[in-house]
């Protein structure tokens, strides 16, 4: 360090020899061309990374064995997002399990809230009339869309691409916009509750969408010009953290990571719950199973959403969203005003909520990342026994060793990014 | 479908090949805790749901396990993706799952004490110790039998 003292440094002589001095005070430097180099065998490096990391997309931490580059295993490390909602479930009535729901996934609530609400709807063995289901898809699919957005602009970051986070946020925006609008929060709406919708759409939801609808098509093509042939990218992606469609299936994989290995499986088509089954919409599926291939899904899944919601809105029928059992749903304000019935069902919904009848049922969903189920058992009683929560992002990310063994360090973040985790899924 | 314990690898491995089934796609596995059931009926009801793309369809098990015995053997060597499902119902409930190869603690610290899906473990209304039940500053081993919150 002494050869960087200026030359007038008190006990250091100026002049041209100032650095000679130095380098006589640091000792004598090795001769780097004739080092003896020890070999270092088949030992391996343990880097720890995250759950403090940009590119885990939260708390994750890994341990990753380094052999130099290579990671020779990988050992994912999750819970630091443990709520325990499961727990919280068990002691709050039905309605008011919704707003935990919106917590898990919180890049796409409203799916989480339609899985715990149909499976909840299911047991209680009631029907939301059409247009609630038609609302719900079109708040779902544009959940979907904000949630796909999310994860084109930080999988991007991730791989060095600053600009497509900034578009992606943009598009986004519209679709928070609709969310205020229709119920007053941006993220964590509960606006999809049990036995229909938190309330009919205002008037200016029609338009709101129909914008969304026509420009969106026009955004993803700006997204694909700067990505999809982009030669870095490709580069960088293709080939990376394959896996193949029978190991996908046994790791429990769903969703566009599932579908990127060439399965065609999508709950929406498969088991269609809330009248999917209505809209006519493809299911894209991959070739190879590796990063491009589950970039190329998750694009191209933007653009079916796009056509369901424009269906949707299309024929979007009239009538009440929710349901008529007053059991269920509260009645409207203008009927507690005048019925003794309505008012003694609206005091008894808010105080103790509605008992559901004995017995268990699993509801899968079609979430942005998989199959998000919802296991319920009730006792009788006004709240759920045991509910589990089948979070897609927890079977996705126990893949992840499998698909970085022997792929190079800067890789992983990666695929982290295409496997699309959120932590409060996985870890719920 | 309830199904006895030592025969549950079995009816996975069949559910998993049989033509039939192909139940290859392990969906989760969790476990109901019942603990006012009558006296000496089993406590624990582990609950296996595989799904079979092929036929469109899924299965659920149901394996009952007495609360002095909550094991039931590891269905990793049926389906890779069971390994963490398993250690997070070991985590959060206490059923052992026998011939797992490394059944830790996944969510939860791995020093927590208990398991906080079972019906007794108190989540809330944590008593603060004061003067008259200093005990509860004391931990759990040391703790005097019969304290509410215990059950950690």
């Amino acid at each position: 360090m002494a050869a960087i003292l200026p030359p007038q440094q008190p006990g250091l002589p100026g002049g041209e020899d100032t650095f000679a001095e130095g380098r006589r005070r640091l000792g004598v430097p090795p001769d780097l061309d004739n080092v003896e180099l020890t070999e270092i065998g088949e030992d391996t490096m343990e880097l720890n990374m995250g759950p403090q990391h940009p590119s885990t997309h939260g708390v994750l931490r890994l341990v990753l064995d380094l052999d130099g580059e290579v990671v020779r295993a990988c050992r994912p490390d999750i819970g630091f997002l443990h709520t325990g909602f499961e727990k919280d479930f068990e002691r709050h009535t039905y309605q008011q399990c919704i707003p935990y729901s919106d917590r898990m996934d919180y890049l796409a609530p409203l799916i989480n809230n339609l899985g715990f609400s149909l499976a909840a709807e299911k047991l209680l063995g009631v029907e939301v009339p059409p247009r609630g289901q038609y609302l719900r898809v079109i708040m779902c699919e544009l959940a979907r869309l904000g949630s796909h957005l999310i994860w084109f602009g930080t999988h991007a970051l991730d791989m060095g691409a600053t600009t497509p986070f900034l578009y992606a946020w943009r598009e986004r925006e519209t679709i928070m916009d609709i969310n205020e609008l229709v119920s007053g929060v941006r993220m964590h709406t509960s606006f999809i509750r049990v036995g229909g919708l938190m309330a009919d759409v205002p008037d200016e939801f029609e338009a709101m969408v129909r914008t969304v609808v026509h420009t969106f098509p026009k955004a993803i093509d700006e997204y694909e010009l700067l990505i999809t042939k982009n030669p870095i990218w490709r580069e960088r992606t293709i080939g990376l953290g394959t896996i193949s469609a029978e190991d996908a299936l046994a790791y429990g994989m769903s969703g566009p990571c599932l579908r990127g290995s060439g399965v065609a499986y999508d709950l929406r088509k498969a088991q269609p719950y809330s009248s999917y089954d209505h809209f006519e919409f493809d299911v894209p599926i991959g070739v190879n199973g590796d990063v491009y291939d589950r970039y190329l899904v998750r694009m191209r899944e933007m653009r079916e959403s796009l056509r369901i919601i424009e269906q949707a809105l299309d024929n979007l029928p009239s009538g009440p969203v929710n349901t008529l059992d007053r059991k269920v749903a509260p009645p409207p304000r203008n009927e507690i005003n005048t019925s003794m019935e309505s008012l003694i069902h609206h005091f008894k919904l808010v105080t103790e909520g509605f008992s559901v009848p004995r017995g268990q049922v699993y509801q899968a969903v079609e979430s942005p990342r998989g199959e998000l189920g919802f296991y319920m058992v009730s006792d009788g009683s006004n709240r759920p026994y045991r509910v589990k929560v089948r979070a897609p992002s927890f079977s996705n990310l126990h893949a992840l060793p499998y698909m970085v063994k022997g792929e190079l360090i800067a890789d992983v973040v990666a695929v982290i990014g295409s496997i699309d985790i959120v932590l409060g899924d996985v870890d719920r | 479908m309830v199904i006895r314990r030592d025969r549950l690898v079995d009816a996975c491995a069949l559910l998993r090949d049989d033509p039939e089934g192909m139940y290859t796609m392990p969906v989760y596995v969790t476990a109901v805790d019942w603990p006012d059931r009558e006296p000496g009926a089993p406590r624990y009801d582990v609950v296996y749901q595989l799904r079979s793309l092929q036929h469109n369809d899924v299965c659920r098990l149901v394996v009952q396990v007495p609360e002095d015995d909550p094991t039931v053997p590891t269905l990793e060597g049926e389906f890779c993706g069971m390994d963490w499902h398993e250690r997070e119902c070991y985590d959060l409930l206490g059923i052992v799952f026998e011939g797992h190869h490394d059944l830790r603690r996944i969510l939860m610290p791995d020093d927590w004490e208990g398991h906080p899906l079972r019906r007794d473990y108190v989540s809330f209304g944590e008593p603060v110790a004061f003067t008259h039940n200093i005990e509860w500053a004391l931990p759990a081993a040391e703790r005097p039998p019969g304290m509410p919150g215990t059950s950690r």
